[in-house]
């Protein structure tokens, strides 16, 4: 037997064809999961691109040391501000309620640096001019180391910061007396 | 072969490669420009355009919204960057020369003190820059320096900044056997979110703002990083020390203190 | 007809030596962030380290290869004398040059800012301008290329072009475009701030012009592996390619669809839009077609060889298999790691998923076992295959590079599979060292020593590997025969127009470049209030 007995141009061609269609079929259920995932998770990056001055940032605007931490809104959700800047997060320890959505908005003061919160899909980078934000929402308290995730020069390992996930009721009592909220120096 | 025969739609070849080309970007653009914005109730677009070039990525300035709390203490103003004052004239270090007459007293004549001042030769410009601002807007006080800086003028700064940047880095008046590193020193504490002093403080690396700590006076270094730490000191913007100084133990700040204080300057890398 | 050997075993020995180096790195970096070891007193030291692991295994290391290969592919498969040969050896040339112009300052610690380059980090131009050479040199290489097969065409008109040379092209050309990206950055935003004309950067800018370059590097990197695939290993097996045609549509789906995908890198930036990212996810998903095709076409035509050799059943085939053959081996374990790594692959491209994962060793791990694994261990099997045919000599023995083959799958996967699981624990890339003793994360101890003990291996493996091309320059010299490439079950006789030339895809790739890359980097670049200062490294 040869190769070319068992392998006539047709038989090929019927063959291929059908493999390509399969391959055309994961590929389409895979962006179709995606978008899925987009539309019925709401799961998607960012929704607006916005710019701002890295070195003005401790001077005037949202990102000014006293507005940094978290902050209860009108409408029950919270706003959690940060900084990174080598080779820290400030606020260093982010203090959080469970069961809330919170939004969070950072930027760097500085280089790149990059958001993880352990055990979740909180995930951005910290790009110098750009603001970054995302949604997230914590079932259960606890704490979650929160590291940065790309490399920000030679400080880079000593740069992890920290999420404390707090009951309602007690973030609401400490947020009684105004201001923001964080963990730093507990 | 001609290009002819090739880009025409007659070729099966090139309208299915435009074609599925163009169809793969145009439902990718619809889905992601106008579907899934609209699926995100909570960024509140205003209309459909507003949505549109929010998916597109068109930058907009930040604007902050909300009240924002003031801040209790008055906090550092300075703007630098790492080419803050890096290439000084020969004028400004001579006016710089003039004005540090009067900072001999307690930062010597060379620019090293025999107090436990802060040696001030060699230092980074940035640094002293930073300071004499801080301490002439009130964001750092001091019972003897606050009045000095009172009447500074922004060029004054500028010229004592690269005055004493200019100043050859001698050894200190307290010189100690040197000390070994201590932990803390070398690798921080990354879970406490520490990182080694070098990556900051010159040996490793500078950070715009952070001096070079060798042969500093170990009670200022120690009196420094407790004040850092217990808030009673908060220039440092955006708490980039504040957040060091707090993870520290109390044995971590007087073991850095002492190292600093035993240690001679030549390690420190210089600015550009 | 291989006349210039020369030039081709100095492409691929400075590209071996170059990895064994940057191998030996790498091995030490596994061992110190590990738990075996205790920190490093010197963290700019790891990072120096890894600049040049980086540098020298993603830019240096595969471009020599692929060049060597093309220019083998050249003379063998057109048969006829490599056009330009003092061109060829003015790119090599360029690259030796580059590489020590970038690896000095790197070597002096004065560029530890990682291959990635992330402005607003800046090291010494030197390190950069090093990089461009590098890359100038193997644009000499894609200009060659296309000039040596226009030479063939005119003295073959309407032929079809050999499917090793079509490939071959195909993979320039997606180098050429590709490498533009990056070239921009350097260009236009890093070194005038390296040399101090400016001092500001936008650092959103350079990250988007950088995944421009840095998703199809990676196929620029598989090209000479999907070569190998289709018309080294049918043939070293003693079966028939089941598919000519299949294969150009593969290579052809390569160049189109490789480049315009690069935004999934940046879905976890702030600076491009989420439309734009939905777009480049949606792209690259098209980019998994060209690997099934040819997962398949490669299935059926080793299942060919097999029945040839009396293979019977439905898997029973298998067992048939030329297994003594270092290429039969090699491939097994390339699909091996290219299905492990492809099945990652798709996790990151999809940005649901990517959040869990992104800038976590799960990213290290997944690029070691696509890049190390799947495309580097056919490097080894091209090597092996072409080594008797440049230097005349046999292989030494040929149970020596099985096992350096075992070595090197096995120590990959020891290395990769736990590195990909402390990914999802959430460890983080590129740090010196981690504090395994606290509770958060020693768990994570135990997987980081396995990884490191999969380096060892790896490190075993690539040195193996070294002594025994070295070793086959000593062997009693012996006539190769000529350098061949697989025969297709069918032989070509015609192929479409579209399939024989680059013209259509050519314009396709730079087409969805413009669509896909247009808007995203021209709102950037049109903004005067994004750049930032500019951070100079390891301040001199």
């Amino acid at each position: 037997m040869t190769a070319e007995d068992a392998h006539d141009d047709a038989t090929i061609v019927r063959t291929e064809r059908r493999w390509a269609t399969i391959s055309v079929v994961i590929i389409v259920v895979l962006i179709l999961l995606a978008a899925f995932a987009g539309i019925h998770q709401a799961t998607m990056p960012q929704g607006r691109v916005e710019t701002i001055d890295p070195t003005r940032l401790h001077l005037s605007g949202e990102f000014v040391e006293s507005n940094l931490g978290t902050a209860n809104e009108a409408d029950g959700t919270v706003t959690v501000r940060a900084i990174g800047q080598q080779y820290s997060f400030t606020p260093a320890c982010i203090l959080v309620p469970v069961d809330t959505p919170i939004k969070l908005r950072a930027t760097s003061a500085d280089v790149v640096h990059g958001i993880l919160i352990q055990g979740t899909n909180v995930n951005t980078m910290l790009v110098p001019g750009y603001v970054s934000e995302q949604f997230m929402r914590f079932e259960k308290t606890g704490d979650h180391l929160m590291p940065c995730q790309e490399f920000c020069s030679f400080g880079h390992e000593g740069m992890w910061g920290k999420v404390r996930v707090i009951d309602k009721a007690e973030f609401a009592s400490r947020a009684k007396n105004g201001g923001r909220l964080s963990c730093v120096g507990e | 072969m001609s290009a002819r025969e090739l880009f025409t739609f007659r070729n099966t070849y090139f309208s299915i490669g435009v074609g599925v080309a163009a169809g793969v970007f145009a439902l990718a653009a619809i889905t992601g420009f106008v579907l899934l914005p609209r699926l995100q109730p909570e960024l509140k677009y205003a209309d459909l355009w507003d949505a549109f070039c929010s998916a597109a990525g068109l930058p907009r300035r930040s604007v902050s919204s909300g009240e924002i709390p003031k801040s209790p203490h008055r906090l550092s103003e300075a703007v630098l960057t790492p080419t803050t004052l890096a290439r000084p004239t020969q004028e400004s270090i001579g006016r710089g020369a003039t004005l540090a007459q009067r900072c001999a007293i307690c930062h010597g004549p060379t620019g090293i003190s025999r107090a436990d001042s802060p040696n001030l030769a060699g230092q980074y410009a940035s640094v002293i820059y930073k300071e004499l601002l801080d301490f002439r807007s009130g964001a750092r006080t001091n019972a003897v320096m606050s009045p000095f800086a009172a009447n500074l003028s922004d060029q004054d700064i500028k010229d004592l900044a690269a005055y004493y940047a200019y100043l050859p880095r001698l050894p200190a008046y307290h010189p100690q056997e040197q000390l070994p590193r201590p932990r803390v020193v070398i690798y921080g504490a990354p879970m406490r979110g520490i990182a080694p002093c070098g990556s900051c403080h010159g040996s490793l690396d500078n950070k715009a703002g952070s001096p070079w700590l060798e042969g500093q006076s170990e009670a200022y270094l120690k009196a420094q990083l407790q004040a850092f730490a217990a808030g009673q000191r908060t220039n440092d913007i955006s708490q980039q020390m504040r957040n060091v100084a707090r993870a520290l133990t109390s044995q971590e700040i007087d073991q850095a203190a002492a190292y600093y204080a035993s240690q001679p300057p030549d390690i420190i890398k210089t600015t550009d | 007809m291989l006349v210039n050997r020369k030039l081709i075993l100095a492409h691929f020995w400075l590209a071996f030596v170059v990895f064994g180096l940057a191998l030996c790195l790498g091995a030490w970096q596994m061992f110190v962030r590990s738990p075996l070891y205790t920190w490093i007193s010197n963290p700019e030291w790891y990072y120096r380290s890894l600049t040049a692991h980086g540098t020298v295994m993603g830019y240096v290391f595969p471009t020599l290869v692929a060049m060597g290969f093309g220019y083998a592919i050249t003379e063998s498969a057109l048969q006829q004398r490599l056009v330009g040969v003092r061109w060829a050896w003015a790119g090599f040339w360029l690259i030796v040059i580059g590489a020590i112009m970038a690896m000095v300052p790197v070597a002096l610690g004065r560029a530890s800012v990682l291959y990635t380059f992330y402005p607003p980090l800046i090291g010494n131009a030197f390190y950069y301008i090093g990089v461009v050479l590098v890359v100038v040199g193997s644009w000499i290489w894609v200009a060659l290329m296309s000039i040596n097969l226009r030479v063939w065409r005119r003295a073959h008109p309407g032929e079809p072009v050999p499917l090793a040379m079509f490939a071959n092209v195909a993979g320039s050309y997606l180098w050429a475009w590709t490498a533009v990206g990056a070239a921009l950055e350097l260009l236009l935003q890093i070194i005038p701030v390296a040399l101090g004309l400016k001092t500001t950067i936008d650092a959103g800018l350079a990250r988007v012009f950088f995944s421009w370059t840095l998703h199809a590097i990676v196929y620029f990197w598989l090209i000479p592996t999907y070569i190998a695939y289709y018309t080294i290993v049918p043939r070293a097996i003693g079966g028939r390619l089941y598919s000519d045609t299949m294969a150009r549509l593969s290579f052809i789906l390569f160049l189109v669809v490789a480049m315009p995908i690069g935004i999934h890198h940046t879905f976890a930036d702030p600076q491009v839009g989420a439309g734009f990212k939905f777009i480049h996810s949606t792209f690259t998903a098209l980019v998994a077609l060209p690997t099934l095709l040819t997962v398949f076409t490669i299935c059926a035509s080793v299942e060919i060889a097999a029945r040839l050799r009396g293979g019977r059943g439905a898997l029973g085939w298998i067992r048939a298999l030329p297994w003594q053959n270092p290429i039969m081996l090699a491939v097994a374990f390339s699909f091996v790691m290219l299905g492990f790594g492809g099945a990652g692959g798709l996790i990151n491209m999809s940005y649901q998923l990517d959040t869990t994962i992104h800038n976590t060793q799960w990213i290290t791990g997944h690029f070691h076992l696509i890049f190390g694994g799947a495309i580097v261990i056919m490097y080894f099997a091209i090597a092996y295959d072409l080594w008797p045919h440049l230097t005349g000599r046999a292989l030494p023995n040929l149970a020596l590079a099985r096992t350096q083959l075992w070595l090197w799958f096995i120590g990959m996967i020891v290395t990769t599979f736990p590195w990909h699981w402390v990914g999802i624990l959430g460890m983080p890339r590129r740090m010196a060292y981690y504090d395994y003793s606290n509770p958060a994360i020693a768990p994570e101890a135990l997987y980081v020593s396995l990884s490191a003990f999969g380096a060892l291996i790896l490190l075993i493996s690539g040195l193996l590997f070294l002594f025994i091309l070295a070793r086959a320059h000593a062997q009693p010299a012996t006539e190769a025969g000529e350098y061949r490439f697989s025969m297709p079950v069918h032989p070509v006789r015609s192929v479409p127009l579209a399939l024989n030339s680059f013209g259509i895809w050519v314009a396709l790739m730079i087409g969805l470049t413009v669509t896909n890359y247009g808007y995203p980097i021209l709102m950037l670049a049109a903004r005067q209030d994004t750049s930032v200062p500019a951070v100079y490294v390891g301040a001199q």
